[in-house]
């Protein structure tokens, strides 16, 4: 029965990972898109790509972009971390949470709310200019986009960074302090160095995540005539009139040749961060760094940071959901309004997409944590070399953006003629959802089955439960709460999602997400607002219900 | 028919030979300690028995069937062998409470209902354990969670019960009195039983036999008093007890008696190996056959008292002669001087 349980395992996940991966391979070498009768092996696609100046720019800006914000958010995620694990920060237990918040909010979402807080007729923009007759931002730049590509990835560097924090042995703090060190220089030259190989980790990752922007560089980048990769493929999309898909493959695979290194270095990284860090274990009690005079100094740069980061786009969603028009001149309390909520009915797809999106958030998130849990007990206890293929397996998705997974799985369900009717039913949104967020479903899972001791699982074998039993029995049941807090996350993460749905956008296939990226093309910004408050809240109500079951947002 | 057979029993890990060919048998009733310092592969001889590790080579068979045969590759699998067994620590399940972790092994079993009831409450009423049924894990104390394993252990009857290091998470208070109630509950139960146990004195006390195990080897192998006794290598000698040891030339031989000399002192002892004139050999003798005497004597030497600690129950003198520093026991405080000390030949082994 297990030999069965996991090979079926390892070869659906190796499925739905190199299917999709091969046929953009395979379409990358033809001549045209791979349902056209004319089309023929060439590597016609190649040689226009790689000489189109508009791809060479593209090439540009993602670099400078992931750079950019790489240096943004480290220092500044390295930072939080300090304050908030190591010192005695004031509001600690009530900040925490919040610093993750901007994880899980869709970058669709948080781009727009920027355009209309601080675009150059946002809220925020216009009342400055009251006070001091100009603006002194300008949001439709390169630096403007990298300033907030680094600020809401602040989190990620956070996550990793904090967590390396907690486990460090507080007396290599307390020897530095008994030498005489203040908080900073304890920080610079002891936790910081210390934790490097996290930090290390954390921006290889946000380097990573630059590659894959999407929400953010469309909405902010546009306007500018920016273009990264990944809106440089989106807008190849209509380019030559018929779908250029053996180009957009050439350029799904760039990103790809470029993300896949950062990949496989960040797993190398992971493999050697463990040999330096000082780790205490024992988790004893110990008393937080006194900042002193700079207690409040510190807790303005972290209610500064959440402030730009979370709340000025928030602010300017919802004011903007509120408000018939808005522009020089206007006061606000004067058109306040309700009615783009009341206009979302007369628009069936987009009532159909809120319905979908919650769906594929419920009930496709519990399924997709059905299913990584299936492989996570594949994999759970298995001595074997096929482990570490699936562990390689399972990365490769990391390295592909959730807008390329999305216009492969339209291409396999083009292809295999079978499957095709599939294509405009949720099926086909849930699985290349599983895909994208497969390491990320994974990593919960495993944590989760970490925690089972092995001896709880030998203990139900001797007394005669066979392998099915001990899952059922003792495994699943002891990581329940894990199990519960993994489909919180999921649900989450599922209702954000909203590059991956992009090419799978139709009658059927509606998301929220989706359905904001293509409505930003129209300019329905009342609709959009209506529909990014509906997303927002809906994900704040999931979140708030997490934190009050305690589960562990940093996952 | 022994309850359990093991033969030639082999297994690597990694680079390692954790056991290099041992043999043993359980016969019915019988408890049988695997002592050994750590890393000689007794815990890993246990999980072979059990089926949660597959020996390279061996054979073991369990009240006449065979459960393991790595010439033919056959092997039951851990769940249909029907042994019981206490892990060191204790691997009670946290989400059951204390009856059903009790009841887990009946219920696979398919025992009725009723049956299932009774049974448990029987064991937990004899493990003293009957008031904590509804409690789960967390609720209970470190000796309680020992007993809880026990009953889930004992409940179904397996034919051989098979206990992983089940007192050393004790603290030793409790550790003493629980060696002689654990003896007592396996002789009462009549099971045979595989105790491992780093603890020589633990083995010595719960043990019918004890099965001395170094780097994957069997050492020495026979009843408590016999291991302790007449150990028949160095490491049997040095491994069990407290013991004096230190080196000297034999400078004569008669029969199994020898001579040991060295800085301004000489012994007679017994040859464990076989040893011959002008070479160099280990004495080694127990700290409480070494004896301080009121005069000259046969077999005496006149050593200087360096110091006396106070260890409690008793004093600890510390004896030099020339190169030769001997530590005994005694019952009250000595000052500094010199004293007679007595080490009888049958005593002081010569390896």
């Amino acid at each position: 029965m297990n030999r069965t349980f996991r090979s079926f395992a390892v070869v659906t996940v190796a499925l739905v990972v190199f299917g999709p991966l091969g046929l953009i391979i395979y379409q990358s070498f033809l001549s045209e898109a791979f349902f056209s009768p004319t089309a023929s092996p060439s590597l016609g696609a190649y040689q226009y790509v790689l000489a189109d100046s508009g791809f060479h720019s593209a090439f540009g800006t993602s670099l400078l972009v992931s750079f950019g914000m790489t240096v943004i958010a480290v220092p500044l995620g390295s930072l939080l971390a300090f304050l908030l694990v190591r010192t005695d920060l004031p509001w600690k237990k009530f900040l925490e949470p919040w610093l993750l918040v901007p994880i899980f909010l869709s970058p669709v979402v948080l781009a727009f709310g920027y355009v209309v807080a601080v675009g150059p007729v946002g809220f925020f923009s216009l009342w400055t200019k009251s006070l001091l007759g100009t603006i002194p931002w300008r949001l439709y730049s390169l630096y403007g986009l990298i300033v907030i590509a680094g600020l809401t990835h602040v989190p990620h560097s956070f996550l990793y960074v904090s967590s390396a924090l907690r486990s460090l042995d507080p007396s290599v703090e307390e020897a530095a302090r008994v030498a005489g060190a203040g908080p900073w220089r304890i920080a610079a030259t002891v936790s910081l160095p210390l934790v490097l190989p996290s930090i290390l980790f954390s921006s290889a990752l946000i380097f990573l995540l630059g590659f894959e922007l999407f929400g953010l560089p469309l909405v902010l980048g546009d306007p500018a005539g920016l273009l990264v990769l990944t809106t440089y493929l989106y807008k190849l999309t209509n380019l030559l009139g018929v779908p250029s898909y053996h180009l957009m493959a050439v350029v799904a695979l760039s990103i790809v040749a470029l993300t896949f290194p950062l990949v496989y270095a960040q797993r190398r990284m992971l493999r050697t961060a463990g040999r330096f860090a000082v780790i205490g274990g024992k988790g004893q009690a110990f008393r937080p760094l006194p900042l002193g005079a700079f207690r409040w100094p510190a807790v303005g740069i972290v209610l500064l940071w959440l402030f730009v980061t979370v709340l000025l786009p928030l602010i300017g969603v919802a004011l903007r959901s509120v408000v018939s028009q808005w522009g020089e001149g206007i006061n606000i309390t004067e058109v306040l309004t309700l009615d783009h909520f009341r206009e979302l009915k007369n628009h069936p797809n987009l009532i159909r997409g809120i319905i979908n999106t919650l769906l594929l958030g419920g009930i496709g998130g519990a399924l997709s944590v059905g299913f990584y849990a299936i492989i996570g007990l594949a994999a759970h206890r298995w001595q074997s070399r096929w482990v570490s293929f699936l562990d390689y397996l399972v990365m490769l998705p990391r390295a592909l953006p959730g807008l390329i997974v999305g216009l492969a799985f339209l291409w396999v369900f083009l292809f295999f003629k079978p499957i095709a009717p599939l294509r405009t039913t949720l099926f086909s949104l849930w699985i290349a959802y599983t895909v994208v967020w497969l390491a990320y479903g994974l990593r919960l899972i495993s944590a989760s089955l970490l925690q089972v001791k092995p001896e709880l699982e030998e203990a139900a074998r001797v007394i005669g439960a066979g392998q099915g039993k001990v899952y059922g029995d003792v495994t699943l049941p002891l990581i329940r709460f894990g199990l519960i807090g993994s489909w919180l996350l999921m649900f989450m993460m599922f209702v954000r999602e909203y590059s991956t749905g992009v090419y799978l956008l139709g009658p059927g296939t509606e998301v929220i997400g989706s359905l904001i990226v293509s409505l930003w093309g129209t300019g329905a910004l009342d609709l959009i607002s209506a529909l990014s408050v509906i997303e927002v809240v809906s994900v704040g109500l999931i979140l708030f219900i997490a934190l009050r079951l305690g589960v562990r947002l940093d996952a | 028919m022994p309850d359990l057979i093991a033969k030639d029993i082999q297994k690597q890990l990694g680079t390692a030979q954790v056991l290099c060919g041992v043999s043993f048998e359980l016969k019915p009733g019988e408890v049988l300690a695997l002592l050994g310092p750590s890393g000689s592969g007794k815990t890993t001889l246990l999980r072979s028995v059990a089926g949660l590790e597959r020996p390279d080579k061996g054979k073991i068979e369990i009240r006449g069937k065979v459960v393991f045969d790595a010439a033919t590759g056959f092997e039951v699998p851990a769940e249909q062998r029907g042994l019981g067994l206490v892990f060191q620590s204790y691997a009670i399940w946290p989400h059951r409470s204390v009856f059903e972790n009790v009841a887990y092994g009946l219920r696979l079993r398919h025992v009725a209902n009723a049956e299932v009831h009774q049974k448990v409450g029987d064991v937990l009423k004899r493990l003293g354990l009957d008031h904590l049924a509804e409690r789960y894990a967390h609720q209970l104390s470190g000796g309680q969670q020992q007993r809880v394993a026990l009953a889930r252990a004992i409940v179904y009857n397996p034919p051989v019960l098979l206990l992983d290091e089940p007192l050393s998470n004790l603290d030793a208070k409790l550790r003493e009195d629980a060696r002689a109630w654990l003896r007592d509950l396996i002789k009462q139960i009549g099971n045979s039983a595989l105790y491992v146990t780093h603890d020589q004195t633990e083995a010595l006390a719960i043990a019918d036999r004890v099965l001395l195990l170094d780097k994957g080897q069997i050492q020495q192998e026979g009843p408590p008093e016999q291991i302790y006794g007449e150990p028949t290598s160095r490491f049997s000698a040095e491994f069990i007890g407290s013991n004096n040891c230190f080196e000297g030339k034999i400078v004569e031989v008669s029969g199994r008696r020898a001579r040991l000399a060295g800085d301004g002192w000489t012994l007679w002892g017994t040859l464990k190996v076989e040893k011959n004139r002008d070479t160099i050999g280990t004495g080694l003798v127990r700290v409480e056959s070494v004896r301080l005497a009121d005069g000259a004597g046969d077999h005496r030497l006149k050593m200087h008292l360096k110091s006396a600690l106070y260890l409690g129950e008793r004093w600890e003198y510390v004896l030099e002669l020339g190169d030769l520093r001997l530590r005994t026991w005694g019952e009250t405080s000595r000052p500094a001087g010199e004293y007679w000390v007595s080490i009888p030949p049958d005593t002081l082994w010569i390896f």
